[in-house]
């Protein structure tokens, strides 16, 4: 089975009020007010909270009741192992993304909706109720913020006249844990900055990777590299971005298709045209410090 | 002392008397006010239509290459200037736009200090965090501090002892600090900027520092934000959105605003380098802390910071 058109847009609808109506109105009410529920375990900055959790189950009896056959994988009930993404259509969903921010109180966490068919994203809600922002999308529908189509203005993509996000993400071992994932992104994040390297006109970082992909998406930023995030975090802006003319490629050197839970992404705005996304992906990658290497 | 009663309108008309004197809590309000109606009014409107307009750019040579100056910059300085110099005439004036270097100095006279427009990068990119940022220092002080972003229409404003305006309307700072807890680097969201200079010693301390302050053998702080404004970061960090901001390389005008702001929320503007406790608003580095109920704590957090800085910036 395939689903139509139609039926997209009225799941991303569907998504929308229910972003919009159930979960916003949560993360706002309750962001920088937990900060009793710190967790100082080592490693542990990645910071689950209670209301988390509640968001998500609100979410999936929502969604459940709607499409009972759709299948449901959510941040709070992944199992390590066991989840799996498959052709079925997934709603893949980040009740809250920005988990510090929202601790913080720091005005980038949302809510990010996203749906898989056949393991491609073609569902997108994201919404940040602190600014405001409803980002919306679905396949062959085009992309929306608050109702307003998406135009990205076309201009030059260039490595160097970039300003690309990067974030700092939650895995900050040198290499104690048998991947030296950290001390490559700070080794590429000096690349990209170095005047001997690609000299980008900045870099960015406000701590959510679905703001992150929605802001590509509009071409405020120009592209988006990350690694260590989950599909949840990436599903729905993935999905905005397409439609808005971005691309999305894997974050390390000569993988142009990857799944949507590679956890290692770059992500690139449209207003140009596929060869110059190539060329700026091309460019990029040549900058990258080794090997990210992550685990589902 | 006698001026301190007298209106603002005749305080300037007032020229042959010395300038180091004082002006008084209800003086640098109306200063406040002026200048808050001036970036929301003309200034803001200026940035909102033309951000993400200018793609032919000059790109300044040398170490700011990648720092961009537009036409607009320099109209919007000159629109400040003008207005400022007719309702205060008296008072210096020290912009981004018209600073010499070695030439242009801060005294103890009033003094205006401003960046017409900050986040100049984004700004080019219309990434929606470029603002206005109007500061005064009197005795090399920050007094009165306006900053307008008009892209979230976000103004926020202060003065020395008047406290904080966000949008016009007071704003609680001391309620917003109880509710944010302890002040912890390693429970801290730290604002960090690789600016503009990308080469030589100060970017090689830039990224040590930073690994530094994230790893889980250093600082292991919650997390970096980087905004692309020094202005607005200091503002993100009045309303209590971030900890702490370190950067090396910006300007007087850059911060003066936000230092002011900061300052009436209980916050602090220290040195980057280790032992700077005592830093002038044109130190061009800088690590400002928030606010918070134990002042013992925020001196700790500073001690902890700098104990991640690895290297020495340096600007001189």
């Amino acid at each position: 089975m395939a689903l139509t058109k139609e039926q997209l847009k009225e799941i991303e609808t569907n998504l929308v009020e229910v972003a919009s109506k159930q979960v916003g109105p949560i993360i706002k009410e309750k962001t920088g007010t937990h900060f009793e529920s710190f967790d100082d375990k080592a490693n542990q900055v990645d910071l689950v909270t209670a209301v988390d959790k509640k968001i998500e189950s609100i979410i999936k009896d929502a969604l459940s009741k709607l499409y009972p056959d759709f299948r449901f994988v959510g941040e709070e009930t992944y199992k390590p192992g066991d989840t799996e993404i498959g052709a079925e259509p997934t709603f893949i969903v980040d009740p809250i993304d920005g988990t510090t921010n929202f601790i913080h109180g720091y005005p980038y966490s949302c809510t990010s909706l996203g749906l898989v068919e056949n393991g491609k994203p073609v569902v997108g809600v994201v919404f940040n109720p602190h600014l405001n922002q409803m980002y919306h999308a679905s396949a062959g529908n085009g992309a929306f913020l608050n109702g307003k189509p998406i135009k990205v203005a076309e201009r030059d993509l260039k490595l160097q006249k970039s300003i690309i996000a990067l974030e700092a993400g939650s895995e900050r071992s040198s290499g104690s844990s048998g991947d030296d994932n950290f001390d490559i992104k700070q080794a590429t994040y000096k690349n990209l900055l170095s005047d001997q390297g690609a000299y980008i006109h900045g870099s960015r970082s406000c701590g959510s990777a679905a703001m992150n992909m929605c802001m590509v998406a509009t071409g405020t930023l120009d592209a988006y590299w990350e690694g260590g995030c989950w599909a949840w975090d990436v599903c729905a802006g993935w999905s905005i971005l397409t439609e808005a003319g971005g691309i999305v490629v894997g974050g390390n050197p000569n993988e142009w298709e990857v799944p949507v839970d590679d956890r290692c992404y770059l992500a690139v705005r449209g207003g140009s045209t596929y060869p110059s996304q190539k060329t700026f992906v091309e460019g990029f990658w040549s900058h990258v410090a080794g090997k990210l290497k992550y685990h589902w | 002392m006698f001026i301190i009663a007298r209106n603002l309108k005749n305080f300037n008309q007032d020229h042959h008397h010395k300038r180091s004197m004082t002006i008084n809590q209800a003086e640098l309000l109306s200063i406040e006010q002026f200048l808050s109606t001036l970036a929301r009014d003309q200034v803001g409107p200026i940035i909102k239509s033309k951000s993400g307009t200018q793609h032919s750019y000059d790109a300044k040579s040398g170490a700011r290459a990648v720092d961009i100056v537009t036409e607009i910059d320099k109209q919007v300085e000159k629109l400040i200037w003008t207005a400022v110099k007719e309702k205060y005439p008296t008072f210096k004036f020290v912009g981004e736009e018209s600073y010499v270097p070695g030439k242009t100095a801060i005294t103890d006279d009033p003094t205006f200090i401003i960046d017409p427009i900050d986040g100049t990068t984004n700004f080019v990119h219309d990434f929606p965090f470029s603002c206005t940022s109007l500061g005064l220092t009197i005795n090399k002080v920050p007094v009165v501090g306006v900053i307008y972003n008009p892209h979230l229409d976000l103004l926020i404003s202060a003065s020395e002892n008047n406290g904080v305006r966000v949008n016009g309307i007071d704003f609680d700072f001391k309620a917003k600090i109880q509710s944010m807890g302890p002040l912890k680097l390693s429970k801290s969201v730290v604002a960090l900027q690789p600016g503009s200079a990308r080469e030589g010693p100060n970017f090689k301390t830039k990224i040590r520092t930073y690994e530094n302050l994230l790893s889980c053998d250093g600082g292991f702080v919650h997390g970096f934000r980087n905004l692309g404004s020094s202005a607005m970061t200091m503002a993100y960090i009045c309303l209590g959105y971030l900890d702490s901001y370190w950067d090396g390389g910006c300007y007087a005008w850059d911060v003066c605003a936000g230092w002011c702001i900061l300052k009436e929320t209980g916050g602090r503007v220290v040195g980057a380098n280790a032992g700077e406790w005592a830093v002038a608003v044109d130190n061009r580095t800088y690590l400002a802390v928030r606010g918070c109920e134990n002042p013992q704590e925020q001196e700790q957090y500073i001690r902890d910071f700098w104990k991640c800085v690895e290297g020495r910036l340096d600007y001189k």
